[in-house]
């Protein structure tokens, strides 16, 4: 019992920080001037999906503000940037940072750009893939955070029964990935591994409260 | 000894990588905002949603999450109804400082829109 215990307590350290590798990026720029507030702008588009770019704006306040930063909101900001003609994330990245930041009195904007977001059709398996960049920018032009995260997805059918059974629900899965690729969830992935894991995460705004005086509101 | 694992435990999860308690409830706001976008006509159960959410926050006593108040003004705004736009941007305002140079900028071009400027509808 107690060498399971140890075990489980191993296992959970090492499963809660996975993902650590890699080489910490340059933060004094961030270390500088930590932003309080980030606006976060229309998502710029390299896929073929037309209507990625507003899926992926909706997956990111929420990460964004658990990790202590305000976070202006994402639909206001889009309608606000409509008004003043900037329909297209793309058209929107190409304005100046400090324009933006001044029309919002934001102390960063963020930029995404997909990369990815595509499906890629085998006979059995469906793989499913996105990918984003990263970039947060002060209010004065500089970049102080950058990253880029990319998930796939393929389905997995479960390894019990006969081959035909498995062969038959692998093609099931197949099917119905086809028929609606899910890519919330892989967005959703990568946003939090981006933002919250490795070395090269984005560090803690003002409003997140230490783990020892938060409240748990579930 | 199986008390100091559990502390162990416990601790190493909450001060893990990817387990640490939410500071805010957002109800079914990114689901919400997701399926408003993907078919227009859903704006209005978005809205529900958002009312819903502020709601339980404020008779919760919890802080509504940063953007909530203004992302419901701007669908009150989107359906003509002014005044409570403004009154959802300045309860925007009242809740978060950093919100505060966008959300006067709006209740201000929103003043000087209604015409004439009579009485201020904002809370």
């Amino acid at each position: 019992m107690k060498s399971l215990l140890a075990v489980t307590a191993v296992a959970t350290l090492l499963a809660g920080c996975a993902g650590q590798q890699g080489v910490q990026k340059d933060m004094s720029a961030f270390r500088a001037a930590p932003p309080r507030s980030i606006l976060v702008v229309p998502i710029a588009n390299k896929s073929l999906d037309v209507d990625a770019p507003n899926y992926v704006l909706a997956t990111l306040p929420i990460p964004l503000a658990e990790k202590g930063y305000y976070v202006f909101p994402v639909n206001t900001a889009k309608v606000i940037l409509e008004q003043e003609g900037l329909y297209e994330g793309d058209r929107v990245h190409q304005e100046p940072p400090e324009v933006l930041a001044k029309l919002f009195d934001a102390d960063a904007v963020l930029y995404v750009t997909i990369n990815r977001w595509d499906a890629q059709y085998a006979i059995i398996t469906t793989t499913v893939t996105v990918e984003f960049d990263y970039k947060l920018v002060n209010r004065d032009g500089t970049v102080i955070w950058d990253n880029r995260k990319t998930m796939q997805y393929s389905p997995q059918s479960s390894n019990s029964g006969s081959a035909i059974a498995i062969l038959i629900a692998a093609a099931i899965n197949a099917a119905i990935t086809r028929a609606a690729p899910n890519y919330m969830p892989l967005a959703k992935q990568a946003n939090s591994q981006a933002l919250s894991q490795g070395p090269n995460a984005l560090p803690d705004g003002p409003y997140r409260v230490p783990i020892e005086q938060g409240k748990t509101q579930r | 000894m199986i008390r100091l694992l559990i502390i162990a435990i416990v601790t190493s999860t909450l001060f893990g990588c990817a387990v640490r308690p939410p500071m805010y409830s957002w109800g079914e706001y990114e689901s919400s905002l997701y399926a408003s976008y993907k078919d227009p006509s859903k704006v209005e159960a978005l809205q529900v949603t958002l009312e819903s959410q502020i709601a339980e926050s404020e008779r919760l006593k919890q802080k509504v999450p940063p953007g909530m108040y203004a992302e419901l003004g701007t669908l009150y705004l989107q359906s003509g109804k002014t005044d409570t736009a403004i009154a959802y941007y300045s309860k925007e305002r009242n809740a978060w400082p950093e919100s505060r140079g966008m959300m006067d900028a709006l209740i201000k071009s929103l003043e000087l829109r209604k015409n004439p400027p009579a009485e201020q509808a904002a809370k």
